[in-house]
């Protein structure tokens, strides 16, 4: 028998606000994050519209306690940020947090290569080293996190490109079920970075307006930035505590297809939702919402749509938050995951914003207003990524 | 967790006989670099042009593995940093063109997940795939997922592995950082003369793993981490880590340790092997490829080795999987620390 996996705990800071309430008032209200970046430094600063945090840098410094290191990056900032409002909102002690019980499982794209021009530096031998030099590994973040906190047990850093966050959730329920750990905390952070808005730039997903995820006039993604992470526990170590949703299933496939597009027939999707019902031990029709992966680019939303039409026939109220937030990358399987549990907590589906002409080609389309209408008993959460990366998640509400 | 069996791609002849036979490469050198395989029979060559070195050695370890494997359930796979020769070379562009109109190739490549999913998309592999990127921790977190992937389907084969190139890009940040050092020294000398700092390697060593020990050598038992300054910390993991699986300290009898001559950190080496007290055979195996964060797999890969026949060390003698426990203990600039204990079927 797994052991049932419970969410207690999450934390979350976007272009949607800096902490979990900010975000659940703007998604409420339809209010996208998108906009003209302010703190981000890049020539496309001028001609595209970015979702970043509304803090710089040295105000981040100064909110997170004790976090003056000049060695954290804009990573290893918000991810503290975010963390710390998981951990509160699980009011986990601090002998819980340094067990070797405990586990800690991030993710990043980026990690600690945000700031392009001293990496560049860096490498390439100019001038004296950066206070970043020791600070550009995937990992840097989740080692600095885990001496931040003084933690002792098992840790990890995934990166599966735009599915990574959600690989992580995926591992910490993996980790509990099988007994190797009694909590995790789980998720991912990715900032803004010169690296990945010229790498985007060069495959040529990037839209000039905010992205417009299932909309037939859609034209690329928007790049985002954000920390997102929850705190999941062994139901039998939550007694007493607030239960924000069950982790109930998880599944991942590899698309095998091309490296940075998904199928035409949409099979490492089909796989990933497939495994994940298989996994939770649901049917389709018993999930009543979907929080899509719906980047607003021509190849990944046609896809999905083939993949629901292909699981579901018809799929239940979906819709992209990517609308609100950008594309965050390796903290969007996270961001999302905390998006859906907030709409089964709350039996609400939020707008999905920008699709005034949904795709021809097929007959269902997103949630175009808020619904407030659902008892929504099962969710899922896709994350597909570069790679053939493709991982679906099931959330449940407790009972 | 059986092992069904291993290739490396490393600094020494480990794709043929001559490591086996003790035919090793020893030379005085600032890095010591992957001996790469001709590719054509595995790669069509307007794609290897594409691949950056962590891709290559990846494919050129992992493919052969996945053909003579035949179906396997899932891709794991560890690295620090991935492509970084290519990411650098894409950032370079972006300082050097001003954020201009740039090719999105080295981008692509640079993504450290790339080598999984272009071993999927060889291999035409829809199963489960995943790319662990913690650091010098990479690999061990790839085999804890491999063993629950295996703990969650009854028969499962896993190809798993890590990989992690030279560039000249990662060498000089990670000079900076004090992890080199400035007068080169040969393999076979490395370990001998503690200095501040160890020697750069690289390499790919990659695994089929299965919950079916028909034919199986050596069984991966459990892994374990712990991140730590604190040398009593780290004793401490390694001994709830065998009281955890009930192996005594004194039936360790064999030990791959990641000794990278770096005279600050060698302590750790020196305060587990004090814990173990009965080792009888101690592998070196970072002599043969080098500090890189992900060596530990390479570690696994001398102890596969070793379950099966002898290895020379660098004065001839023979090496032998001694008792029926091995444990590779690896650490990277003594914070994180990595504990795979194995045994010796047969």
């Amino acid at each position: 028998m797994k052991r049932k996996v419970v969410v207690t705990g999450m934390g979350v800071i976007s272009s949607l606000g800096n902490n979990l309430n900010e975000n659940h008032q703007s998604l409420r209200n339809a209010l996208s994050g998108i906009g003209k970046a302010d703190f981000f430094e890049s020539a496309y600063v001028a001609t595209l519209p970015f979702a970043e945090i509304n803090a710089s840098d040295e105000q981040l410094r100064i909110k997170v306690p004790n976090a003056a290191n000049p060695s954290y990056t804009r990573t290893t900032l918000i991810a503290l940020h975010a963390v710390l409002e998981a951990i509160q909102d699980a009011q986990l002690t601090t002998e819980q947090l340094q067990s070797n019980r405990t586990a800690f499982i991030s993710s990043s794209t980026v990690g600690g290569m945000c700031y392009t021009d001293s990496l560049y530096n860096d490498a390439n031998d100019n001038g004296n080293p950066s206070p970043y030099v020791t600070s550009y590994e995937g990992s840097d973040h989740t080692v600095r996190i885990a001496l931040y906190f003084g933690l002792t047990g098992y840790t990890d850093t995934i990166n599966t490109a735009c599915s990574s966050s959600a690989n992580a959730i995926m591992q910490g329920m993996r980790l509990i079920q099988t007994g190797r750990a009694d909590r995790v905390i789980v998720g991912g952070a990715d900032c803004l970075a010169k690296y990945t808005v010229n790498g985007f730039n060069a495959l040529r997903i990037l839209s000039e307006s905010p992205c417009k995820p299932f909309d037939q006039n859609r034209d690329g993604l928007t790049l985002g930035e954000a920390a997102a992470y929850l705190v999941l526990e062994a139901e039998e170590c939550s007694i007493g505590k607030r239960k924000w949703a069950e982790v109930s299933g998880a599944g991942n496939a590899n698309d095998a297809y091309h490296p940075s597009a998904t199928s035409d027939d949409a099979r490492g999707p089909v796989l990933a939702m497939t495994r994940a019902l298989d996994n939770a031990g649901l049917r389709p029709d018993q999930i009543a919402y979907i929080n899509a992966h719906g980047t607003g680019t021509e190849n990944n939303d046609r896809t999905e749509c083939v993949g629901f039409q292909r699981v579901f026939g018809t799929p239940p109220a979906f819709n992209s938050t990517k609308s609100y937030t950008g594309h965050t990358l390796g903290a969007a399987g996270s961001l999302e995951a905390v998006f859906t549990i907030l709409s089964i907590a709350n039996q609400e589906v939020y707008a999905s914003l920008n699709c005034e002409h949904p795709q021809a080609e097929f007959a269902f389309q997103p949630a175009r207003s808020h619904i407030q209408v659902l008892p929504i008993a099962h969710a899922m959460s896709n994350s597909f990524g570069f790679g053939g990366n493709c991982t679906s998640l099931i959330f449940s509400a407790c009972s | 967790m059986f092992v069904k069996a291993a290739k490396a791609i490393s600094p020494q002849y480990t794709l043929d006989d001559r490591f086996l036979n003790g035919e090793f490469v020893d030379e005085v050198s600032p890095v010591y670099r992957a001996i790469e395989p001709d590719y054509s029979p595995l790669i069509p060559a307007g794609l290897l042009r594409r691949m950056g070195k962590a891709v290559r050695i990846g494919i050129g370890a992992g493919l052969p593995l996945l053909q003579e494997a035949g179906k396997v359930d899932g891709i794991i796979l560890g690295t620090a940093n991935g492509g970084l020769e290519d990411c650098v070379k894409f950032l370079n562009q972006i300082v050097e063109y001003d954020e201009g109109v740039l090719t999105p190739t080295n981008f692509v490549q640079s993504t450290p997940n790339a080598v999984a999913g272009q071993l999927a998309l060889m291999s035409e592999n829809t199963g489960y795939n995943s790319t662990h990127v913690n650091g010098s921790l990479s690999f061990e977190n790839s085999l804890i997922d491999a063993a629950m992937l295996l703990e969650e389907k009854q028969q499962a084969t896993i190809l798993v592995g890590a990989i992690e190139e030279f560039s000249q890009y990662n060498y000089t940040i990670d000079k900076h950082a004090g992890r080199f050092r400035e007068i080169p020294v040969s393999n076979s000398q490395l370990t001998k003369r503690l200095e501040p700092g160890s020697i750069c390697g690289e390499g790919s060593s990659m695994f089929i793993v299965s919950n079916d020990a028909t034919d199986a050598q050596v069984e991966i038992i459990d892994v374990a981490q712990v991140t730590s300054e604190d040398e009593k910390e780290v004793e401490a993991t390694l001994i709830d880590f065998l009281i955890r699986n009930q192996v005594p300290a004194d039936e360790v009898k064999t030990v791959a340790l990641g000794r990278n001559g770096d005279a600050r950190t060698d302590h750790f080496y020196t305060a587990i092997s004090n814990r173990l007290t009965s080792i009888e055979s101690t592998i070196c195996f970072k002599a043969y490829c080098g500090e890189y964060r992900t060596a530990a797999a390479f570690g696994l890969y001398t102890l596969f080795q070793l379950s099966k026949h002898p290895l020379l060390d660098w004065n001839g003698n023979q090496l032998h999987f001694i008792g029926n426990y091995a444990l590779v203990y690896n650490h990277f600039d003594g914070i994180r620390h990595g504990y795979i204990l194995v045994k010796k079927l047969r």
